[in-house]
Order: C-alpha cells, then sequence, then structure tokens
C-alpha cells in the first residue's frame, strides 16, 4: 500500500526530527510550565467574580491552556515545512511518486502525536499542582480528538501559506497576527459570560472557541455531549477545509 | 532513440513574461544534453516542467514514451532530479535521508540498502553516512544531494546547475560522476551557465535566451559555426550613450573591412572574427586610431563556445555573473543586439 507507506515514511521522519531536537523538547515541556505558573498567579482573583464555574483558575485553565498549545503547536509546524520549502527538500520530494495526501496526512499525524504530547504534559503537571479531570480517560481521549482537529486545521492552513509565500515573512507576520485573537477571542482565558458582548460574537466564528468549550466541562463538570457533537462537527469541518486548501497548494507549489 | 522530446513548450508567469517560448527540444536516449544560457533565459523553468515540478502553460512533452500532462506519476518514477539548492535535511544523517527517498520511490528494503550504498560509494560519502548532514561541507552536501536523484536508478538525470557556487576542485569530482553515471545508461540532461562545464562534458549543447532555443548542436559544431580566429576588443568605458555610440561606429567600421568575417557587439566592446589573427590585430588597432577609438584591451583567442554564445545573444556569459559592474557603470546589462 503505497499510500499507508508514504505516510509513514512522512510521519517518521518528522518524529525522528523532534526527538533530535532538544529545542522541541524544551519548548513542549517548558512552556506549559509557564504558562501555567504564570496564568494561575496572575488571574488567581478572577475567580472571584460572580459567574466564574470553579473557584480554582488552575481548574478552570487547564483545559484552555491544552487547546492554546495546540494552537502554538501548529504554528511550529507551519515553520518545520518553511524549513524544507527553503532547503529545497519538499521539492526534491514533489518529485518523487509519493502521494501528495500522504504528505499532508503524515504531518497531520505528526501534529495529532505532538499534541497528545502535550495534553499529557499538561495533565501532569496539572494533577501535580491539584487540578482534576472529572471524566477521566474517556475525557481525555475527547480532549485528543477536539485538540488533534484544531491542530490539523490550522497546521494545513498555515502550511498552505508557507507552500505559497515560499519565504518566512509572511508566515510570521500572519502566526503574530491571528495566535493572541484566536486565544483572547476564546473562552480559554476567561468565560465568555465576562466578556462583552462584541467579544461573544466573535468567539462563535472562532475554532478555537468550539474547541474549549467541548474539552473543558470534560474537567470541571462531565460530558457536555451538546458541546462536543457541536465540536466536532465544527472542527471536523476546520481540519477538512485545512486539508483541502493544503493539497491544492501542494498541487500548485511548483507553478 | 528520443527519450524527451518537448512540443511548442511555453511557460507564462502572470499572464506576460514567457519564462520558456514555443520550446521544441530533442534529447537522446544516453546522451549528456546541457541546457546553457544566462540567469533567467529559462533553462530551470525548462526543466522544472520537465520535472513535473511546474506545470506548462501550454505545449507538451514525451518523457520516456509518457505524456508528461497525464502520466506525471510513471515520469517521477523514472527520473532523478538534482535541484540548484543542495537540498538536503541536517536533522537525518546521509543514510537516513538516501532511505527516505527510496521510500517514497517506493523501493523495497532490500533494493533501498544496496542502492544507498551503491549511491554512497559513487558519491565518496561512504565514510560520512551515518553522520548527521549538519556535519556535511557545502561539497558534500551537494554530493549527497546529487545521490538522492540517483537512488531510483533513473532512466534519465536532470541536474539544474549542478556545480553553481562549488570549488574547482568539487566541480571537477562531480563532472566525473556525471560521466560516471552517464556510463551506466542514464541520460543526462543539465543546464548550466559555465561554458567550460558544457565544453568538457556535454554531448550536445542548446544555448538558451529568453526562453528560445538560439543554437544548437555538439560544442564543437558550435564553435565550428565561428571559423578563424577571434579578436576580443573592450573599449574603455564612457557615459553610457557615448559607449553604445562608440562601438556601434566602430562595429560599422571594422565591419567594412575586407579583412574582417564577422564582428559582434558586445556592452563592453566588441568580438571580431577574422581568418589570420595575427596579422588582423595590428590592422583593426590602425582602423580604431584613424577613428579615433582607443581600445582598452584586445585579446586573440580560438572560437570558444563563449564567442557562440556572443554571436547569438550579443553579451558573453561571463559578463552575467558580474551584471552589477555594468549596472554600475551605466552599461544596460540586457543590451543585446
Amino acid at each position: 500500500m503505497p499510500f499507508v507507506r508514504d505516510t509513514l515514511t512522512s510521519l517518521t521522519r518528522l518524529l525522528r526530527t523532534f526527538t533530535r531536537s532538544p529545542f522541541y523538547a524544551f519548548v513542549y515541556l517548558v512552556q506549559p510550565l509557564i504558562w501555567l505558573l504564570l496564568f494561575t498567579q496572575i488571574f488567581k482573583s478572577v475567580t472571584m467574580l460572580p459567574d466564574f464555574p470553579t473557584s480554582s483558575y488552575l481548574q478552570f485553565f487547564a483545559p484552555g491552556l491544552i487547546v492554546t498549545l495546540a494552537v502554538f503547536n501548529s504554528n511550529f509546524t507551519g515553520f518545520a515545512l518553511l524549513n524544507d520549502i527553503n532547503f529545497g527538500v519538499l521539492e526534491k520530494v514533489l518529485v518523487t511518486p509519493v502521494n501528495r495526501y500522504s504528505l499532508i496526512l503524515g504531518t497531520v499525524l505528526y501534529v495529532a502525536v505532538t499534541g497528545v504530547l502535550q495534553v499529557a504534559v499538561v495533565l501532569i503537571i496539572s494533577f501535580a499542582l491539584g487540578a482534576t479531570l472529572v471524566t477521566g480517560v474517556g475525557g481525555i481521549l475527547i480532549t485528543i480528538v477536539i485538540v488533534s482537529l484544531l491542530g490539523i486545521g490550522l497546521t494545513s492552513l498555515l502550511g498552505a501559506l508557507a507552500l505559497r509565500a515560499k519565504r518566512v515573512e509572511p508566515l510570521i507576520f500572519v502566526s503574530n497576527l491571528i495566535t493572541l485573537p484566536l486565544i483572547f477571542l476564546s473562552s480559554a482565558l476567561i468565560p465568555a459570560s465576562l466578556t462583552p458582548d462584541w467579544v461573544q460574537t466573535a468567539m462563535k466564528f472562532n475554532p478555537v472557541n468550539y474547541a474549549v468549550l467541548a474539552v473543558r466541562p470534560l474537567f470541571l463538570t462531565g460530558y457536555d455531549w451538546n458541546a462536543i457533537g457541536v465540536g466536532l462537527v465544527i472542527l471536523g469541518a476546520w481540519a477538512a477545509a485545512g486539508i483541502i486548501i493544503a493539497e491544492y497548494a501542494f498541487r500548485r507549489f511548483g507553478d | 532513440m528520443n527519450i524527451i522530446e518537448t512540443f511548442n513548450l511555453t511557460k507564462v508567469y502572470n499572464g506576460k513574461t514567457s519564462a520558456v517560448d514555443d520550446l521544441n527540444l530533442v534529447i537522446k536516449k544516453g546522451e549528456i544534453f546541457g541546457l546553457l544560457g544566462p540567469n533567467g533565459a529559462g533553462k530551470t523553468t525548462t526543466i522544472r516542467m520537465l520535472v513535473t515540478l511546474t506545470r506548462p502553460t501550454s505545449g507538451r512533452a514525451v518523457i520516456d514514451g509518457h505524456d508528461l500532462a497525464k502520466e506525471a506519476r510513471a515520469i517521477r518514477q523514472i527520473i532523478g532530479y538534482s535541484s540548484q539548492q543542495a537540498g538536503v535535511d541536517d536533522n537525518a544523517t546521509g543514510r537516513e535521508y538516501l532511505g527516505l527517498f527510496g521510500n517514497y520511490y517506493h523501493l523495497d528494503g532490500q533494493t533501498i540498502k544496496r542502492r544507498i550504498d551503491e549511491v554512497l560509494e559513487l558519491m565518496e560519502l561512504e565514510d560520512a553516512a551515518d553522520r548527521l548532514v549538519s556535519t556535511y561541507s557545502g561539497g558534500m552536501r551537494k554530493r549527497l544531494e546529487i545521490a538522492t536523484a540517483l537512488i531510483n536508478k533513473p532512466k534519465i538525470l536532470i541536474l539544474d546547475e549542478p556545480t553553481l557556487g562549488l570549488d574547482v576542485q568539487t566541480r571537477l569530482r562531480i563532472w566525473d560522476y556525471i560521466r560516471e553515471i552517464n556510463k551506466e545508461d542514464t541520460t543526462i540532461l543539465l543546464t548550466t551557465h559555465y561554458l567550460e562545464e558544457t565544453d568538457k562534458l556535454c554531448d550536445r549543447v542548446a544555448i538558451i535566451d529568453h526562453g528560445k532555443i538560439v543554437a544548437l548542436g555538439t560544442p564543437d559544431e558550435l564553435k565550428g559555426e565561428i571559423s578563424g580566429d577571434a579578436v576580443t576588443l573592450t573599449l574603455p568605458l564612457q557615459d553610457p550613450d557615448q559607449h553604445a555610440k562608440t562601438i556601434e561606429r566602430a562595429k560599422q567600421l571594422l565591419s567594412s573591412q575586407t579583412f574582417v568575417r564577422d564582428v559582434v557587439a558586445r556592452d563592453d566592446g566588441l568580438n571580431v572574427y577574422v581568418d589570420e589573427g595575427s596579422s588582423a590585430v595590428p590592422q583593426i588597432l590602425r582602423v580604431l586610431e584613424e577613428a579615433d577609438v582607443k581600445a582598452e584591451g584586445i585579446t586573440l583567442t580560438r572560437p570558444s563556445l563563449d564567442d557562440v554564445f556572443v554571436k547569438y545573444t550579443g553579451r558573453t556569459l561571463r559578463e552575467e555573473k558580474g551584471a552589477a559592474r555594468g549596472a554600475l557603470g551605466g552599461v544596460r546589462p540586457r543590451g543585446g543586439r
């Protein structure tokens, strides 16, 4: 099965690069730690506001952070692709008979695998600091699926941009431009009910928010099947759209 | 037998500039074919189309019996492509990187192992095979890059500027490798803007300019088109208008001389083709002196591919490398006739 083989070849290569770069390991381990420590301190008193769903900001923020990190992780992968483009590796790969969808799927699986890793890191640190996950293993699995779909869509879109631009500047610009709004225009850091109306409206158009809405109840209250269903549909469409656009960018890469 | 054939192959960028313009090219099985031309002549675009990276705007090509537009996958399986950049992955070892391509070409595990050893040996990289590519020198990277293009034992190896920016020693080695690969029944298509490279390496050469073939033949045939000796005159640089006028005047003057066969203007002087160089030089100088044109430099050579190039494009390849010089001096670098 050339398709399966091509996919595994691509995935293996990305994972090998990941394991060889101490910088990645550092970012993956230390970044969640910094976020958790900083935000749980800075936003400590937010929990005293009326309507705040829990008395522990850590408990509230842990699922938000998992989603936030998925956004950052996607940015990294977009830049990794740019590296391949810049050094001419991608061009060499594209003149082989490799299946184009396999290249995308390999990257997508990579995003999923590293996503799982990051979920694990955040969970371990959060649990150590006293957070809980009321839904247990089932909740973890749903979290991984939701976060992966979000990451796949965003990685594919940034990858498509990298394929079109072939330069680092547009990618830096766009990723800087969108990252913070994506995170702050969601309920990752603060409940939607505490934000102005226009922010709540903006959240309706932000895929990141749907991931947070699906994942957070798994930590705080239990399965919210409505939010999970909406999340799966919207993020599934988001991921599919990303892959289709990325495939188009691959096909037009040499033109 | 023709292994590559193009029919009015054309690539237009942004709907206006023709990078490749109605190109009809025939490459025979087993030959080393060189596409020679200055930067921007359309060499790279041509081969990017042939390796399925860039889609032609119009026209078609047949490669080893496969139609480029319809059977890209079959074509990818039988070609090897070495790009201008030494595209290698710093985070892999040489062996791992070659293995990546072996897998992408869908070779079986045994074959991959064997081919990796073979290409490592051919490119003299055995000792470095298990080191990370990040430790490789520039020459080693280029050799590894060429090695990846050979992993599938391609019927056609296509190299874009294989020795660009490499030192002389590495360049000579790469020529040896290319000859070696060619002996094993691999057809080779390469682009270059080094005349020496085509002269020493290629069975046939096409000179390409503005996306069109302007001359085609063996290096000897091309050189044979210019008989006698070549006298290269360099005129001192004045202000641009004046300079061009002086060159034009000198050209007219020399063309009317009976001992002169042909005169070709360059941006910074003239190439004068004569039967007998040693007697012509004093005569040329006398003619110029009478017309009050000063020559800054004068050299007498046997015609080279550079002369052929000048004849068809109105500029030398050597100038290309220092295009900035022309720009600074106010001489249009894309002058030409």
